[in-house]
């Protein structure tokens, strides 16, 4: 994928709308909620949100859902701009942009959480490294050191491994990209990449260059892992290995996790529009969880759900 | 008497014909400043983006902090840095504009150092050498050259060509060696076949036969690398780079991408060269064959002086493409925004980070502003390259006629 061309804005109308005469005739007009839904945000959440979009059409042949995808950036913008009511964020809005939103409505964007996601450091398929602690993770990737390594390490047989190409090459995702910032401060305490840090601009750029080079490790999102790359475990001071998987993201076993947001517009004491509602009701159910976890990303427990759906229900805080 | 001509239906149709044609060099004078004033409202644009960021005193950016080195934790000396997010407040962004011009250069650099030659040595050979029949297969098959969009070059570059080049590395080194010599010496050798032989070989068709002995240099340097490696190198050729010339190898580097983006330069270059070639009149290189000049003689001191100033304009288009390519540095480069010498480590060109880095950032935030900056920089360039080239174009159009017709 590639940012900038991403700006996809996805127009599902035919599609429902086909849906929409076909079952139509069952339905009952009655209670039917309809309208066009609008989202604009995160790229990398742009995948989940077209398959609730079609399955929320599927519940409701009325609704259709326009998402414009072009960056986490882009959410703020235009909830303060009023061009939407949702925000798709895979990074927690700055306090910079919720102030501006505060400035604009008076009282704070709600902050829903809509799945949970994890960073995984991968090698290529033939390493036989399995697990790094963090201090090592600092110092294979980092200019600062800031989680306490003694030294930086440049090469695989500073870590024990023996392979043909004994210097590592880094990769990862581009500056200024949700996963480089979460990868900053999980794994290197805050510090600076060094600058041979290879950046590509999506998570699939980065496993496809670590799978085709053999002395190569980097970090992608863990919906991108693919069979041509090894996911290397955290190994933490007690020798004890925390893999990445679904269950240990969800416990927070694993340490490299992160939520992604939904950002909603909603006025204290006020009501969401009907299609609004829908969307959300649809992605706090089961049925919408599991589309989280067909797209690669880890579904949210039902203690967590239950939590979305009070904050929901209770408006936005004061302030 | 005469009979008064009957009314004629034709000064009614000429004066339609005539609206029609004023009608017509309306919209496309029309057409024509629009295409200019957009040009014009695009360069407005820009420079409007740019304005508030010194407008403003905003402290994290000046002219210093944007160009010259600035103290980083870690280090002794002053780095240039580009590293624009941040996690906190605290942070302060580092905004060193320094490696991303200067990588936007170095890739230029290297990808009309592999293109030019090539580029000009086929444009030389086809307008003066090769066969008719040849030059009219050869023009298509680089305009398609020229038609292959940057993303799958780039695409190729960097998941195929470079992971390739990094495990045949001696094999690659070897590779650029042997081909521009193995080319002398088939030119060498040419030359010293007896005349029978020489006749079946015409130097018109040796884009041609060639080709086997091209085929047989690559299978033999490729065969024989190996060898040589472990002979020469001690077996690692990366180990040796680094050990005696202190150079790191980067899988993506300058030399990969100056290979993908020359790909993507040379057509342009070879179709304005070829044609500034063949625009030089006739009769000049008639006149130096008739005072004796041999072929050769004939190119270096009366064809290519001629159509120096079309070479030159067609090198510096070439130039232009290759500042503001934007997919194949992208993809093929790494994106590492080092400010080093070698060619065997990446870069981060200006267009590659406004492509990566414009939706990420905050609409009217510094971040924001500083990549119109660098747009704006690249607007500049290649507008003064293309004017350059444009004006020399000009001027050697005039020349030609004027040669014309003194001859």
């Amino acid at each position: 994928m590639i940012p900038g061309r991403t700006r996809a804005i996805t127009w599902l109308g035919a599609l429902l709308l086909a849906l929409a005469a076909m079952t139509a005739v069952a339905e009952e007009a009655a209670e039917e909620v309809a309208g066009t839904l609008g989202a604009v945000g995160s790229d990398t959440l742009a995948g989940l949100m077209l398959r609730w979009g079609e399955r929320l059409g599927e519940r409701h042949p009325g609704i259709r859902l326009q998402l414009q995808a072009s960056g986490s950036a882009s959410a703020p913008a235009a909830l303060i701009a009023g061009t939407t009511r949702l925000g798709p964020m895979s990074r927690p809005m700055t306090g910079e942009e919720r102030e501006a939103f505060v400035a604009r409505y008076g009282y704070p964007p709600l902050e829903l959480e809509i799945a949970r996601d994890a960073l995984v450091v991968v090698v290529h398929r033939h390493n036989p490294l399995e697990s790094l602690r963090l201090t090592e993770l600092d110092a294979i990737f980092s200019d600062t050191r800031r989680c306490g390594a003694e030294s930086a390490i440049d090469r695989w047989s500073q870590l024990g491994v023996t392979l043909p190409g004994d210097r590592i090459v880094l990769h990862g995702r581009n500056v200024a990209s949700g996963t480089h910032g979460l990868f900053r401060r999980d794994a290197l305490c805050g510090g600076h990449f060094r600058l041979r840090l290879n950046e590509h601009p999506g998570s699939a750029a980065a496993v496809a260059a670590v799978a085709a080079e053999p002395s190569a490790i980097g970090y992608a999102g863990l919906n991108h892992l693919t069979a041509s790359v090894k996911a290397v475990a955290r190994r933490d001071a007690a020798g004890r290995l925390h893999r990445p998987g679904p269950e240990t993201v969800r416990s927070g076993d694993y340490p490299l996790a992160r939520d992604l947001y939904l950002y909603v517009n909603l006025p204290p004491g006020g009501r969401l529009p009907g299609p609004e509602q829908a969307f959300i009701d649809l992605v706090l159910s089961p049925e919408g969880q599991e589309i989280v976890e067909e797209i690669g990303f880890v579904r949210l427990s039902e203690a967590v759900r239950e939590r979305q759906r009070a904050r929901l229900a209770a408006g936005p805080p004061a302030g | 008497m005469i009979d008064p001509l009957p009314p004629k239906p034709v000064p009614r149709r000429q004066r339609l014909r005539r609206g029609r044609d004023r009608l017509a060099t309306a919209l496309i004078t029309a057409g024509g400043i629009g295409v200019v004033v957009a040009v014009m409202a695009i360069g407005v644009f820009l420079a409007l983006e740019v304005v508030p960021l010194f407008l403003a005193e905003d402290p994290q950016v000046s002219w210093r902090g944007l160009w010259l080195p600035q103290p980083i934790e870690g280090h002794e000396l002053p780095q240039h840095r580009w590293q624009p997010d941040t996690l906190t407040a605290e942070e302060s962004p580092r905004y060193g504009m320094a490696p991303l011009v200067w990588g936007t250069l170095k890739a230029a650099f290297w990808a009309l150092l592999f293109a030019v030659p090539l580029a000009l040595g086929a444009a030389v050979h086809s307008a003066t050498f090769m066969s008719r029949r040849l030059r009219t297969r050869l023009k298509p098959t680089l305009e398609l050259m020229e038609a292959l969009p940057g993303v799958v070059i780039g695409f190729v570059a960097g998941l195929v060509l470079a992971p390739w080049v990094e495990r045949h590395l001696a094999g690659a080194f070897s590779l650029v060696a042997v081909l521009p010599l193995g080319m002398l010496l088939a030119g060498l050798l040419w030359s010293r076949l007896p005349a029978s032989l020489a006749q079946r070989l015409p130097p018109g068709w040796a884009g041609l036969w060639l080709m086997p002995w091209l085929a047989l240099l690559v299978i033999l340097s490729l065969w024989l690398s190996p060898w040589l490696e472990a002979r020469v190198f001690g077996g690692d050729l990366r180990g040796w780079l680094e050990a005696a010339l202190g150079l790191d190898y980067a899988s993506r580097n300058a030399l990969i991408v100056g290979l993908a983006m020359g790909f993507a330069v040379i057509p342009g270059i070879y179709a304005l060269a070829e044609d500034a070639l063949s625009g030089v009149p006739p009769s000049l290189g008639e006149g130096a064959q008739a005072l004796g000049a041999t072929r050769w003689q004939t190119l270096w001191k009366v064809v290519l002086p001629a159509a120096g100033p079309g070479i030159f304009s067609a090198v510096m288009i070439g130039a232009g493409r290759a500042v503001g390519e934007t997919m194949i540095v992208l993809m093929a480069s790494g994106n590492t925004a080092l400010m080093t010498l070698s060619p065997l480590e990446g870069m981060r060109s200006m267009a590659a980070s406004i492509a990566i880095e414009l939706p990420e950032a905050a609409p009217g935030g510094t971040h924001y502003r500083l990549l119109f900056l660098a747009a704006l920089l690249l607007f500049v360039f290649t507008f003064l390259v293309n004017t350059l080239a444009e004006l020399v174009r000009m001027r050697l159009r005039h020349r030609y006629r004027r040669l014309g017709r003194g001859a």
